[in-house]
């Protein structure tokens, strides 16, 4: 489904590439969670598939056609079928979860009709469907900040389901939950995952998470592709070179 | 222990400023020995000659418009401009650039200038003082507004493009929620400041109590000015009350 090609990010100002010569290939299913220290360029690689970072090496096929290189107005057809749920929500304040769950779908609506508010009732039925799949029924009217954490995330996963997505992106979604959240957050997504059979992307911090939910474990470090396989195959070794600290072994080497 | 060498540097200076300008304002407290003047002026104040109070009301209602039409009409041109003068939104540099250098152009010709020249034009009258107020308020709230944008979560914006949203609709979806309570406090401010400005264009014939204030004084009516002026003085308190009640329970 997804294409990934030699994809290289090098920012501006950096001598050392954020993502470098990364190939992988996606399929409708995979559940893949993406391991990695702080800085080995998870987020980028996320950002990348739904070209909110553009490459500057490389390029990504959806469906045999490149995103890449697509244009602004081809980019936003491939954007609305691709949810993204981020770290800290990322939900627009003083407005209801509704609000915020509708602006799921002003991809698929020109300006002046999202401007005005002027949904069908097919729409707003939908939306209301997926807030209460998300658990939140009977907080649709309420302003996002009085919800938790938690129930902050679930109004971001119901927007990127009310997309009707084939692809669900999470950029460390559960890094700023306690444990028994993340899980149930992790359970939900997985749920989602396979009733809507969708390609889901998600970079996590916590390994348990990871080796409980995804079907696929890629790990990076530097950039690179150090491992790309089943969770059960991600053993002690491959935890210790994905998270011990190259440098750090070379700095306390050299002390002693 | 408390002070250092460079406080005394600073000391000497403040003190070398203030002397000089006292010296430009010929700052001499000696002249209050003439204040007997004073008195008998004011003592001409009263009483109050209350037989004019509709005419001094309506006046005070139309400096209020004015005030208002001024600060609101600011307001709605330089909403968008904001967004062309902040750097996370503008299109184009060259846009961010020409908007910029337009909003502190317009923001430096004080509202009295704008209002003498407007006169050659539009002859006397509230008009020309709510175009003078409008003009000097774009300036600044254009200013204050793209600050806001540009100080505004980029969070909400991202997950706005990322939905495929156009990406005007992202940013003001995503930014006008959350700078909002900031704009209406600032233009409850702006207001404020507005009605002491109508004030001044009155005396260059800008209508309202301000030019009323300013015809009696000329005229000698000092019993209505002394009408005048508690008018203008419980306007201003009115306004500053509702004004900072209002901007309380926004924020």
């Amino acid at each position: 489904m997804i294409e990934i090609k030699n994809l290289s990010v090098l920012y501006a100002g950096n001598t050392e590439e954020s993502l470098s010569d990364v190939n992988l290939s996606l399929q409708k299913g995979d559940f893949i969670c993406v391991l990695g220290k702080s800085g080995a360029g998870k987020s980028t690689f996320i950002r990348c598939i739904n070209g909110l970072q553009k490459p500057t090496g490389g390029e990504i096929l959806l469906d045999g056609k490149t995103i890449t290189y697509a244009k602004e107005e081809d980019l936003r057809k491939i954007r609305r079928e691709m949810g993204m749920i981020f770290q800290h929500f990322n939900l627009i304040p003083r407005l209801s979860v509704l609000q915020n769950v509708m602006t799921g779908t002003f991809g698929y609506r020109n300006s002046f009709k999202n401007l005005f508010g002027m949904f069908t009732a097919e729409e707003l039925k939908r939306a209301r469907s997926v807030i209460a799949e998300v658990g939140l029924a009977e907080m649709a009217t309420r302003r996002i900040e009085n919800l938790s954490g938690g129930q902050k995330q679930r109004v971001g996963i119901a927007r990127a389901l009310v997309q009707q997505p084939r692809v669900l992106l999470g950029d460390e979604p559960v890094a700023s939950l306690d444990p028994g959240t993340s899980d149930r957050i992790f359970t939900l997504l997985k749920e989602m995952h396979e009733r809507l059979g969708l390609l889901t992307i998600i970079n996590v911090h916590d390994i348990e998470l990871a080796k409980r939910y995804a079907t696929r474990i890629v790990a990076l470090k530097d950039g690179k592709v150090i491992f790309d396989g089943l969770p059960k195959d991600f053993k002690e070794a491959e935890y210790q070179e994905t998270y011990e600290s190259q440098s750090a072994d070379a700095y306390f080497g050299a002390e002693i | 222990m408390w002070f250092k060498k460079s406080n005394f540097l600073t000391l000497a200076i403040l003190i070398l400023l203030v002397f000089f300008s006292m010296r430009l304002t010929e700052f001499d407290l000696s002249k209050f020995k003439d204040f007997r003047n004073m008195i008998d002026f004011l003592s001409q104040w009263f009483p109050m000659d209350f037989s004019l109070l509709p005419n001094m009301v309506q006046d005070t209602l139309e400096t209020l418009a004015m005030a208002f039409l001024g600060s609101v009409f600011g307001l709605i041109i330089a909403l968008p401009i904001s967004f062309l003068a902040a750097r996370n939104t503008s299109p184009s540099p060259i846009l961010f650039q020409f908007s910029r250098i337009a909003l502190s152009f317009v923001r430096s010709i004080p509202e009295i200038v704008f209002g003498l020249i407007l006169l050659t034009t539009l002859g006397l009258g509230p008009f020309p003082a709510v175009i003078a107020i409008m003009f000097h308020n774009i300036g600044v709230f254009g200013k204050l507004i793209s600050e806001l944008i540009e100080a505004a979560d980029p969070g909400p914006q991202e997950a706005m493009k990322a939905v495929g949203s156009k990406t005007w609709v992202a940013n003001l979806f995503s930014i006008l929620p959350q700078i909002w309570p900031n704009v209406l406090s600032q233009f409850f401010y702006r207001f404020e400041v507005a009605i002491r400005t109508s004030l001044i264009l009155g005396f260059i014939g800008g209508g309202g109590i301000g030019q009323r204030l300013f015809n009696d004084f000329k005229t000698f009516q000092y019993s209505s000015v002394s009408l005048d002026v508690l008018i203008i003085m419980i306007m201003v308190i009115i306004i500053d009350f509702l004004a900072s009640s209002i901007r309380k329970r926004i924020i």
